[in-house]
This record gives structure tokens, sequence and C-alpha cells, in this order.
């Protein structure tokens, strides 16, 4: 196995900004529509994702390169990949139902969902295709995360402006515009492209 | 006629008055080619926008006059005029009318406008730029010859003439090119309170303390002042910084959000295949604008006069 040689620093850096989980790869954007009407919750949902993939993505490290690639088992990464992840979620959910209620059921279906979030399985994929060694890994999970919470909290900024507006036509009016708002955020993360390397 | 068409908006007024020396100075260097921008742009937008205002029995905002001229201001000169249609009719209708017309958009529709025809349009971009000077007939004659901005020149290691950045004779955006008439007109804008000077300086200085710090990391050699002077920094500052529609109220959000225009600008422009970078730099940090002033705690209740201030101009625009 050989890790690509990326400073951690950079790794981290290039993983928020960019290539921005959301808006370079556009993974995890079904969450990111529903959840980011209010500030709060995309706050607690953000948070929550961050945790989740940090830590599967460390797991899935460890899975995939004690188990799964000595046992020439690696044709069922992407069933146990989404195993652990389901399993962390299962707990995660547990916690903020015994933390803050309210968070819980703003959440709501979308927190289980976190399972089948498709960041959660992509950064996990990502660190196999791109063989991370397990600090690189790490670093990426965390900062992925990061980048996530990042875009949902702006964009839960903007549909706070956004959806007072009474005189947004009205075949846009909620998700539509929210979706113009998103390819415009995109447009925006062009910019860095070409910027920092991952992998 | 004017009066059943447009509802009339003092501020939006003033930057376009400040933004006709910047007209005449893009007429001297790059001739007609500017009165044709100029007039297909401002048909097409404002056509754009009467479209969209008929349907909410408004009038056409006067802002579309200034976004208009912004735009037309940020083209490479010898950009084919169907392409710069495309971009001021995306501008006004996607960045702007559909987020529920003036005073409501999120993103600053001349940037929107730019970046889009930008990125879709790369390669007719990249060879619009065109030698300055003598009414746009230059030494290209009937045939426009391809000339280097300040900016490919520096990544190719030969320094331009500083005087010629400063007047503004080199090759660039229409209106991007003086410095010197930017700033007289910019700080008019200032001192008629038009723009807030906060955004201007924290922009300014964002990018100067930035492209100093690289220089003198060995990152880059184009030194600081180069760095200032080149590209579109000057006038981004002055002009898109300073819309008071697309930036946060609160003022330690807008030291903030004039520091990450700067500096993403230069990160752009050093670190990327993009070589300029102010556009970005906006968008990005309008994407972050709003959720500034969430983050930024509420001024206290003495400091509250000024922001309060600010933030009642575009309605008091509107009015």
């Amino acid at each position: 196995m050989n890790a690509p040689d990326i400073g951690l620093f950079s790794l981290f850096f290039a993983s928020i900004f960019t290539s921005n989980i959301l808006l370079a790869n556009f993974l995890g954007m079904c969450s990111f529509i529903a959840i980011s009407k209010d500030l709060k919750s995309s706050n607690g949902l953000g948070l929550a994702v961050t945790v989740v993939l940090t830590v599967t993505g460390a797991a899935n490290w460890l899975i995939l390169h004690y188990i799964l690639i000595p046992y020439d088992l690696i044709y069922l990464r992407f069933i146990i990949f989404i195993l652990v992840i389901a399993a962390m979620v299962q707990i995660l959910e547990m916690v903020i139902d015994r933390v803050s209620q309210k968070l819980y059921i703003t959440l709501g279906i979308f927190l289980p969902l976190i399972t089948v979030n498709c960041a959660i399985l992509g950064v996990s994929l990502f660190i196999e295709i791109r063989e991370y060694n397990f600090v690189q890994t790490v670093i990426y999970s965390l900062g992925s995360g990061l980048g996530w919470w990042l875009a949902i909290v702006a964009l839960a900024a903007i549909r706070n402006k956004t959806e007072k507006t009474k005189t947004v036509p009205a075949g846009l009016q909620g998700s539509g515009l929210t979706m113009i708002t998103i390819g415009l955020m995109a447009l925006a993360f062009i910019g860095f492209s070409g910027m920092l390397s991952v992998q | 006629m004017y009066d059943t068409i447009f509802q009339k908006q003092k501020v939006m007024r003033r930057v376009v008055y400040s933004l006709i020396p910047l007209f005449l100075m893009a007429l001297y260097l790059y001739g007609w080619r500017v009165l044709a921008h100029t007039a297909v742009i401002f048909a097409a937008g404002i056509l754009t926008e009467y479209i969209f205002e008929r349907k909410r029995g408004k009038k056409v905002s006067e802002a579309v006059l200034v976004t208009c001229a912004l735009f037309t201001l940020s083209l490479p000169p010898a950009l084919p005029v169907w392409i710069s249609v495309v971009g001021i009719v995306f501008a006004v209708a996607v960045v702007k009318e559909m987020y529920g017309g003036f005073g409501r958009n999120i993103f600053n529709p001349a940037i929107g406008g730019r970046l889009f025809i930008w990125i879709a349009f790369a390669a007719p971009f990249a060879s619009a730029w065109m030698e300055a000077g003598g009414f746009g007939t230059g030494e290209a004659g009937i045939d426009l010859v391809t000339a280097a901005t300040p900016l490919e020149q520096m990544q190719n290691g030969t320094l331009p003439d500083i005087w010629s950045l400063i007047i503004g004779t080199r090759a660039g955006s229409m209106g991007e090119s003086s410095i010197l008439l930017i700033t007289i007109a910019g700080l008019y804008l200032v001192f008629t309170k038009t723009a807030q000077w906060r955004l201007v300086v924290s922009t300014i200085l964002g990018a100067l303390a930035l492209s100093a710090g690289l220089y003198w990391a060995g990152v880059t050699d184009v030194a600081p002042h180069y760095a200032m002077l080149s590209g579109s920094i000057w006038f981004g500052a002055f002009y898109f910084a300073t819309d008071p529609i697309t930036a946060p109220n609160k003022k330690s959000a807008q030291w903030i959000y004039g520091i990450l225009i700067g500096s993403i600008s230069i990160l752009v422009r050093v670190f990327t295949d993009f070589n300029a970078g102010l556009s970005f730099g906006v968008f990005v940090a309008n994407v972050f604008s709003s959720l500034l002033d969430e983050l930024m705690p509420a001024p206290r209740k003495k400091k509250a006069a000024k922001p309060a201030k600010t933030s009642a101009k575009p309605k008091e625009a509107a009015a």
C-alpha cells in the first residue's frame, strides 16, 4: 500500500474548501436540501454528519485493512461499510435523543437517513480508492465533515433570507430556489478547482 | 416615458454617474466595441428585468442600470457580443429576479453573469483581451490581436510598466484598468456615503496582506504593489465589495467579508488555473455573507445607529 504524498494540512484544507464534499463532489444532497430550512437544525445535522463521518471513516479504514484485505473479502466492502455506518448512526441517534429532544424531533426521519447519506459512504469509498493511510483518513473524513457542515449552515443562512421573500416566482418557492442557490454556490466554489489535489 | 418604466433610486444613480469616466476611458482604450457591448447589454438587461417586473406590476429598478454597467466594464473587450447577452440575461433573470428582484438577491448579479459566461465559454473569454489605446484601433489594424493582461505577463515573468498600470493603458477588462479614475470615482462614492468605506478598506487590506505574505514567503515573484494594481482588485474593492445588498450589515461581519474577498481573490489568482480571482472572491464571500451576519453578535446599543443606517439604504432607495 502506498499512500498518496499529500501534506496533512493541505489535505485538511482541501477537503473543507477546494474539494468540498457537497459543492465540488455533490454528495449528500438530499438532507442538504431538506434540513437547511433553519440554522439551528442544520447546525445540529452538520455536527451529526461530521461525527459520523469521522468515526466511520476511521472504522471503515481499520476494517478494510485488517479484515477485508487480509481475508480477501474486498467484494463485501459496500455491505460492510453500510453496516458500520448504520451502527454508528444508531448509537448517535440514541445520544441525540438523550441530549437534545428538540433537535431529535427537528431532524426526524433525516437522522436515521444519515445512514444512506451518500457523503458518508462516498468518503469511505474515496478513502479506499485514493489509498490514504490512517492519519490521512482521519484528517480527510474530519475535513469532509466540516466542509459539509460549513456548506449546510451557509445555505441555511441564505434560505433564512430567501424564504421570507414574497416576490419569488411561485413555481420557484422553496426547494426550486434552493436548487438555484446551490448551483450558484457551486459556481463560486469552481474558483478553487485545481488549487490543491486530494489524491 | 422614462418614469413609466423606471423607479427612481438616488443611490443607484450616483453609482451610474461615477461610472461615466470609466466608460469614457474604456471608449478611448477599446473604441466601438465598448459601445456595441454597452448598447446590447443595457437593452437585454433592462428588457429581462422589465419582463419579470411587469408580472409583479412593478417598475424596473435603476439598480439594473448599475448591474449592466458593472457587467459591461468587467468583460474583456473583444468578447463576442452574443456571449455578453447570455451573461446579462443570466445575471438579471437567475441571479436577481428569481430571488424576488431588487434588494432580495443573495449573490451579486453582475459577478454571477460574468462567472457564468467565463466558465461556460472559457475559450472565447481567454482570447478576448486586446491591446489598449487609440480608440480600439491599437496596433492591431482591422483584425484584433489578443494581448496578454498584466497578470498573464507576470505569470510569464515580465513586469509591466507601473505608470501604464496606474493610468490604465494596459490590456484587461474594459473598465478595470485605470487605477487613477477608479480611485477618484470610488472616493466620490465613499464621500457621498454611497459605498461603505469599511468594505473597501478591508478588501484592499485582505488582498494586500495575503499578496505581501506570499511574496515574502517566496511562493510568488509578484511584488504586492504590482499585485494590487493589476487585475480587478481595485475595481472590485470599490464597486463589487460595496454592493449594499449582498454585503453583510453588521460592522464586524463587514470586516470579515472584505478580508475574505481580498484574500480569496489572491488565493485563486496565485494557486489555480484561473488567472484572475476577484469575481470568485466576491462570489464566495456572497455565499458566506448571510452566515456572517447570523454569526456575528448584535452590535451594542450605542453603535447600533450606524449599521441600521447602512441596512436602511436599499429600502430608502426602493422608496
